[in-house]
Order: C-alpha cells, then sequence, then structure tokens
C-alpha cells in the first residue's frame, strides 16, 4: 500500500467515525427525550387531594349520611367536573366511617334504604350492611373506604 | 458467523450493490455548500419524527388546541424540547432549501441533465412552505389566527376565482374548526406524503446522474 492510499484509507475511517458519532448523538438527542416524553403522563400522580364533604355535625348517629360534591379533575389538557359522593357513618360522634358508594361488583352506585337498613345496588341487587360489608349478592368486597380527617368540625376525605 | 449471516442476507435482499450505489458512488472534488441538501434532508427527518411525537398530544380542536399545545409545553417531560426542535426546526428547514436552493442556481448545477432534480426540488420548496404556512396555525394563539387570516386573504386577490380558493382554504369564509382541522390533515397527511413522494424522486435522480463539479472559471 502507497503512502497515498494509507492516507485515503485513514480519511474514510475517519469519516465513517464522525458520522457513525455525530448521527448517535443527533439520534441520542432526540430519542433519549422521547422516552420521558411518551411515558410521562403514565408516570404522573394522581391527584392526591383532600375533599371537603361538610360540617361534621350533619353526620347522624348510626345512620349513613350522604355527602355530595363536585370534583375538578384535570386530564392531560382537559378539566372536567364530576360528581363525588360518598357516605359517612359513625357510632359515637368521634370514629367515622367513609364509604365509597360505588359498588365493588362492576361500578353502579349504591344507595342507602333505611327501611332496609342496608346499602342496596340496583344492577345485580346486591346488598351492603350499614358497615359496608356484603350481605348479600356479586360484590367481591366491602364498599372501600376512604382515608378522613376532621378539623375544625369539617371532614375532608383524601382522594385517590 | 456475522459474515456469514451477512451474506446470506446480502443474497437473498442484495443490499450491498444498493448500500454502494448509495453511499460509496463517485462524487467530484466538492466543497461544503455541497452539504446543504443532505442538511435539509436531515432536518426533514428531525421535523417528522418530532412531528409525530407532537400528535400523539396535539388536538386539532379549537376549544382544545391550545390548551394541548401548552400541556406539551409545560406539563409534559421534554415536552418543550421536542416542540422546540419542531418549531426552530422548522425555520431551519426553510432557510436551508432555500440556501440548497441558491447553491444549485449560482453553481449551475440545475442545467443538463439534472432539470427534472431541479424541478422537483423547486416543488419540494413549495412543500416547504406549505408545512411552514399550515403548521403556523396549529398552536390555534392570537399570532397563529391572525397570521392565517392575514395568509388566507393574500389567496382571496388572486383575480377571478380569489373569493372561491380563499373558501376552500378556510374551509368557508371564516377562519373557523373547518380550517384548523384541513389545516392539520393538510399538515400531517397531504404534505408529508407529498415530501416522500418528491425527495424520492429527487434523491434518485441525484444518485442515478451524480453531482455536478464545481464549474471551471471558463465553463
Amino acid at each position: 500500500m502507497t503512502p497515498a492510499q494509507d492516507k485515503q484509507a485513514n480519511r474514510r475511517d475517519f469519516m465513517k467515525t464522525a458520522i457513525v458519532a455525530i448521527g448517535g448523538i443527533i439520534g441520542g438527542a432526540i430519542g433519549i427525550p422521547a422516552i420521558p416524553y411518551i411515558i410521562g403522563p403514565a408516570q404522573q400522580k394522581d391527584n392526591e387531594d383532600w375533599i371537603r364533604l361538610g360540617a361534621v355535625s350533619k353526620v347522624e348517629l348510626n345512620v349513613p349520611t350522604l355527602f355530595k360534591t363536585t370534583l375538578e379533575t384535570q386530564t392531560g389538557w382537559v378539566s372536567s367536573e364530576e360528581e363525588f359522593s360518598v357516605y359517612v357513618l359513625t357510632e359515637n360522634g368521634q370514629d367515622f366511617s367513609v364509604m365509597s358508594n360505588i359498588c365493588t361488583h362492576l361500578g353502579c352506585r349504591v344507595r342507602w334504604i333505611p327501611d332496609q337498613d342496608g346499602f342496596f345496588c340496583p344492577c345485580h341487587n346486591a346488598t351492603f350492611a350499614k358497615d359496608g360489608s356484603v350481605v348479600d349478592g356479586p360484590p367481591p368486597r366491602p364498599l372501600d373506604q376512604f382515608e378522613y380527617k376532621v378539623e375544625d368540625g369539617v371532614i375532608f376525605v383524601k382522594r385517590g | 458467523m456475522g459474515a456469514n449471516i451477512g451474506n446470506w442476507l446480502d443474497e437473498r435482499f442484495g443490499w450491498r450493490s444498493v448500500w454502494e450505489a448509495i453511499f460509496l458512488r463517485k462524487i467530484p472534488h466538492v466543497n461544503w455548500f455541497y452539504t446543504l441538501g443532505s442538511a435539509t434532508l436531515f432536518v426533514a427527518m428531525t421535523q417528522g419524527i418530532t412531528g409525530i411525537l407532537l400528535t400523539m398530544y396535539y388536538v386539532p380542536d379549537p376549544a382544545r388546541a391550545y390548551d394541548s399545545v401548552v400541556y406539551i409545553t409545560t406539563q409534559l417531560p421534554m415536552g418543550w424540547f421536542i416542540r422546540g426542535l419542531h418549531h426552530w426546526g422548522a425555520s431551519a428547514m426553510v432557510v436551508l432549501t432555500v440556501a440548497h436552493l441558491l447553491r444549485v442556481f449560482f453553481l449551475g448545477a440545475y442545467k443538463y441533465p439534472r432539470e427534472v432534480t431541479w424541478i422537483t426540488g423547486v416543488f419540494l420548496l413549495l412543500v416547504v412552505i406549505g408545512f411552514g404556512f399550515t403548521g403556523y396555525l396549529l398552536p390555534w394563539d392570537q399570532r397563529a389566527y391572525w397570521a392565517t387570516t392575514v395568509g388566507t386573504r393574500i389567496i382571496g386577490v388572486a383575480p377571478g376565482i380569489g373569493e372561491w380558493l380563499l373558501r376552500v382554504a378556510r374551509g368557508g369564509s371564516e377562519l373557523s374548526a373547518v380550517t384548523l382541522a384541513r389545516f392539520f390533515g393538510t399538515h400531517v397527511w397531504i404534505l408529508p406524503a407529498a415530501l416522500l413522494t418528491l425527495i424520492g424522486v429527487h434523491l434518485y435522480l441525484v444518485i442515478r446522474i451524480g453531482i455536478s463539479a464545481v464549474p471551471e472559471k471558463d465553463e
């Protein structure tokens, strides 16, 4: 190999390496940010704030009391309002149990029927006891309970 | 082992001759201005990739378009970066395409036998400008809205059919949801299809004919 050819070969190798390196940098500069960009929304924590229900004094002793409120939810670039209802039960006015009104079977809304002393789900005739435990029907578990706190006579539940 | 697999595949694909035709072709001794076409091509590729990424979140509806753009820019991790690349890349596309055109013009590279390459190139410039024009509306902010109001009004001054062309461009007499949707459709489907087709012809001709040398003083 003459010196000229040798130089030529080196130049070619250099260009190859340079192209691969620069291409790799450009590819990485777009490819790497693309990953958090795509999976970002999945990583975001769902809203976890306290929802104000109302005055504790409204809760009757031994009767599940319905609290209704509207929630503002922000999903992506859309903010929407949804109805949010829970039943609050207390036996001593001190300790509460805050139950979801969503049936654990398929997500229908349950309703407290005072005459039958139970929650009734209209979809598949499920009944839950006052404390949320399943009495009858297909639900796999008792009504979901919310974490709550009482501040200055107002009860809050934790979203999520 | 690796070489064997490579040979086995090449027997079936014949990609080595394709590779040689594209990347190992002989080129005359030229200068850096001859890289402008490749630069345009690579920016076009990043525009394609970042554009595809943007469509994962962008919504072409007047009620949501601006909010989705704000979401991309402020809420998504690296969203500002992807959108920024697409935004600045758009300007780079126009600058590079024009610079490439000027190089070809001043070095006389459009002459026989490269006339068709030149003509497809001119159409490619129009496509790039079309991308810029339609893309400018998509953020649906004040600047986008009024720029497109003015831009489409310019179509309206064409003699005779101007009013009708204006209505076609806007999808009605006013800028509306229809305008936004058709600009989006044009930006992400019609123009990319045109761009790919024209680039295919353009590059085929560049490879088939080869690039021109820098003209000599007495040429």
